[in-house]
């Protein structure tokens, strides 16, 4: 309802708000937004494929991408996209008292105003599921030459922060006093030293069921699937979610792998299937493995029994359950 | 050489007693040579018409605010002597994509000019202007003595220009391209500096996306002793960072490359060393791609900064918290909101100097894709940390989801010497987020608190009351940024009518109409200019005003064939070279 509020939502008069007439405002609001919610409706979806349009296609700036004002560095914003381009209008205030709002409608660049889904309860305010914000042209006033290194950086910080990880989930190990993880501790700062002179990085997807947003690991950065699967757990936690104590770290790390939480590791291999992780030696995974996948245990049944093959395996997993 | 001033007028002698000073002219300009800043020329030339003549003919630069309120043809008429020039384009709102592209403000033609009345000019800094490859060129080979060339945020050219002015500009002593959008066609421009140049000492391609040659550009940074400012982009990595260093000890401004994992790094120590090497430095950007563990090889170069830019380098709080203390020095410092509340503090217990805090949001959008785990940003809690640590603050931008007028009244309780106080809450029209008011009070507060005000930009939601204040209070206001705000036309009338040093108002997608624009009928001759854009005005109000106010630009720009009577964007500024002569056919000129 942005277009409402920016209109001063029909407060005429050059009273201040009171709290009063401020949540008046807001249930005003309420009630207008749902005459316009079936537009809206059409335009956030539009909006959003333009979001995670403008999102993928940026690249490097380097004056590829076909944008149409030929510009270096510009970003992609509801303009680029015709479609919405004619779509989009503002919505009229039906408060307004000047009718020359409605004159408008028929998409003049850079007026174009989404309806906000409400924004201005206090529930929405905080919950943890924002509305995504609409897209006004302009709006938040970042510069282009900002906001396009800002979607460059979140390519390339996500390829940082992975190989960063191995170094807290180290960190944290070498500080347990259980012995395992000692001998754990050295093994990695050993993998640490060699990422960081090794010559290649292997990085692979990682999606989680539940999450949409997926990341990307460097796998030539661990060399056992208890390193992997620390970080793993470090990278999908939340903030609010307490760690515990970094012995717990590693119980948290062997749960992935030996299902006994709520999630399994799984991965895709070269010819498509997807298997369970740590089924086979870390040097074969390494050679084999496409892409990762945190799934939920009910949906990892069908997936090759994991108890045989776990014993099987060479017990670098075994070891760790004193 | 400086033109000589020959006598103009037959009647240039005078009787001594009706001369304001007993000095000749001559040394009356020498004289003047001292005076740099502009207004004090502006104020100078107004004195009676010896200094006014005395101050044309002493001038050397010239900053034009707005490169249409006057003609290159004018310029060169009145100041013979001209060797450096800033001109600014486009309106700011053009950086937010408000401005269509093939606006204008064009350089060419103040070239062609310049060609003939300065061909000694050194210096030219843009902003916000198109300069194409054809205008490099021509830049580079129509003035020989030529020295620095700054574009930021200009837009129309690619790396072809920018190997015209390495090759044909043999006095080249700086070269900056910040955040301008290049067509960016490789790096091997800057292999286009020949081998026997040696003036460089400034260099800022930190922008571009391309490579350079790597052994092109050690050896320039080597035989370029003077060098001191040194932006170089992402592309360079720390190990290549660690040999220009070794290079270019003397370094005082440098922005680096990618700060990451770099195979070829030898060691941390040998970097560390580079860095402690450089004893010079006072400013740090880049660090594009930063892993933090490699952020302690800074430490040793920070002792002396006063300056530090991570805004491209989305660092949590504890690395941010890590870094500070090797900073104890810093006066401006420019973060992402990805240091959160917690990095601010960090930030007030560390930065006792602090003058300048910029914050800018990684994730504009919300879209917590951006980086890992998703993150809040800041809040109105990090603000108040930094101002109850850094009592000398001034200068402040930040962006942030939540603010609340109780917050922002402690901060400029904390700090009342703000000069520039830009606060963007980035979901719009929000209000208090706990009392759910309008943001009113906020920005009250900080008007009566900071009487030194000169920039503001507000956010939230806000009604007239806001701009009641801004009226009463903001008496040394010159820049007002207004978004999504106000109530009817009486807020703005009350800045109009009340911000006697307003030289820029900028507003969008606000409830102000023909009454408001007419309002300030007396005042945009003392203006530099007015934008609005998605407000109430319409056609007619415009039309009234261009005819009630000749000597005023009044423009409309008009994309869409629809609507005759709505004014979408209006761009109103003084002119003394009448309407643009290379309008495009979407301004309109009433």
């Amino acid at each position: 309802m942005r277009g409402v509020c920016g209109f001063g939502g029909g407060v005429a008069s050059s009273e201040s708000m009171t709290p009063a007439t401020a949540a008046a405002e807001a249930e005003k609001r309420k009630g207008e937004e749902e005459e316009v919610e079936e537009i809206e409706e059409e335009r956030e979806e539009e909006l959003e494929l333009g979001l995670s349009l403008g999102a993928k296609k940026v690249p490097a700036g380097s004056g590829t991408v076909a944008l149409p004002w030929g510009q270096g560095c510009r970003i992609l914003t509801a303009n680029d996209f015709p479609s919405m381009v004619s779509r989009a209008s503002p919505v009229p205030s039906p408060n307004s008292s000047v009718s020359s709002s409605s004159a408008t409608l028929g998409g003049v660049t850079g007026s174009k105003r989404a309806a906000a889904p409400d924004p201005i309860s206090p529930e929405a305010a905080g919950s943890a599921h924002r509305p995504i914000s609409p897209m006004v042209v302009g709006w938040p006033p970042v510069r282009a030459f900002r906001m396009n290194s800002l979607f460059n950086l979140s390519k390339d910080s996500n390829q940082e922060v992975d190989a960063t990880n191995p170094k807290k989930t180290n960190h944290n190990n070498s500080i347990s006093g259980n012995g395992s993880c000692i001998k754990e501790g050295s093994g990695i700062n050993d993998q640490e030293r060699k990422s960081r002179t090794s010559a290649s990085s292997l990085f692979v997807k990682v999606n989680m069921d539940g999450d949409p947003i997926g990341r990307k690991v460097d796998l030539n950065a661990h060399h056992s699937y208890e390193s992997l699967a620390s970080s793993l757990e470090l990278m999908f936690h939340k903030p609010t979610m307490p760690l515990g104590a970094s012995s717990s770290y590693v119980a948290k790390a062997s749960k992935l792998l030996d299902g006994s939480s709520e999630f399994a590791l799984t991965y895709e291999d070269k010819d498509g299937d997807w298997m369970l992780v740590g089924d086979v030696p870390w040097g074969m995974f390494l050679e084999t493995v496409k892409r990762l996948r945190i799934m939920r245990t009910s949906d990892a049944n069908g997936l090759a029994p994991r108890f045989r093959s776990f014993n099987k395996s060479r017990g670098l997993v075994g070891s760790k359950h004193s | 050489m400086a033109a000589k001033r020959k006598k103009e007028l037959e009647g240039e002698e005078k009787p001594q007693e009706n001369r304001i000073s007993t000095f000749p002219d001559e040394v009356l300009e020498r004289v003047l040579v001292f005076v740099k800043s502009h207004k004090d020329r502006s104020a100078v030339s107004l004195v009676c018409k010896d200094w006014y003549n005395a101050e044309r003919w002493s001038r050397t630069h010239v900053f034009i605010g707005n490169c249409y309120s006057v003609s290159p043809e004018m310029v060169a008429r009145r100041f013979p002597n001209i060797r450096s020039l800033t001109l600014k384009g486009k309106p700011r709102f053009y950086d937010f994509n408000l401005v269509p592209p093939e606006w204008g403000a064009d350089i060419h033609s103040w070239l062609v000019i310049f060609a003939l009345a300065y061909p000694f000019l050194e210096e030219l800094r843009l902003k916000r202007m198109t300069v194409t490859d054809d205008s490099l060129e021509y830049l580079a080979r129509s003035f020989p003595g030529f020295k620095a060339l700054s574009l930021v945020s200009c837009d129309g050219f690619s790396t072809n220009g920018l190997a015209s002015v390495a090759s044909y500009c043999r006095n080249l002593t700086e070269l900056d391209i910040q955040e301008s959008g290049i067509d960016d066609l490789g790096g091997s421009w800057l292999s286009c500096f020949p081998d026997n140049f040696t003036s460089l000492e400034a260099l800022n391609f930190a922008n571009l996306h391309s490579e350079v040659n790597f052994d092109s550009l050690e050896r320039l940074v080597a035989r370029c002793k003077s060098l001191r400012v040194l932006k170089v982009n992402k592309h360079v990595t720390l190990e290549q960072l660690r040999r220009l260093l070794i290079r270019a000890p003397q370094l005082m401004e440098l922005g680096t490359g990618s700060f990451s994992q770099d195979h070829k790094l030898r060691s941390d120590t040998e970097l560390e060393n580079a860095f402690s090497n450089c004893k010079n430095l006072h400013t740090i950007s880049g660090l594009w791609v930063v892993s933090s563990l490699y952020l302690p090889a800074l430490y040793p170069a920070c002792s002396n900064l006063t300056f530090l830019n991570l805004s491209y380098a989305p660092l949590q709080s504890t690395e941010l918290a890590k870094l500070l203390p090797s900073c104890p020095l810093l006066r401006r410092l420019w973060v992402l909101d990805t240091v959160e509340d917690k990095g601010l503090e960090a930030v007030g217990s560390s930065c006792r100097l602090l003058e300048e805090l910029r914050v800018f949001p990684a994730d504009p959008f919300d879209q917590e894709i951006m980086l890992e785990g998703g993150h809040s940003g800041v809040t109105e809690s990090g603000f108040i940390s930094v101002s109850e640590g850094c009592p000398n603050l001034h200068y402040v931008l930040y962006f942030c989801r939540q603010m609340t007028n109780v917050a922002v009244a402690t901060v400029v309780r904390n700090c009342p010497n703000f000069t520039h106080f830009r606060l963007c809450i980035m979901n719009m029209c929000q209000p208090d987020y706990l009392t759910n008011e309008p943001m009113d009070e906020a920005f009250g507060a900080v008007v009566k608190s900071c009487t030194k005000l000169r920039r503001l930009a507000v956010s939230g939601l806000l009604t007239d009351c806001a701009f009641e204040y801004i009226g009463t209070y903001a008496k040394n206001l010159e820049t007002l940024s207004v978004a999504f705000a106000g109530s009817s036309d009486r807020g703005m009338q009350c800045v109009l009518q009340g911000c006697p040093k307003l030289r820029k108002l900028e507003i969008r997608d606000s409830p102000f109409g023909n009454a408001a624009l007419l309002s300030g009928l007396e005042r945009y001759e003392s203006m530099r200019s007015l934008w609005m854009s998605a407000c109430k005005v319409t056609m007619s109000g415009c039309r009234l005003l261009a005819r009630e106010m000749p000597r005023l630009n009044v423009e409309v720009i008009k994309e869409d064939e629809g609507d005759d009577i709505q004014a979408e964007k209006v761009y109103v500024y003084r002119s003394v070279a009448g309407p643009r002569r290379d309008a495009p056919p979407f301004v309109l000129t009433l």
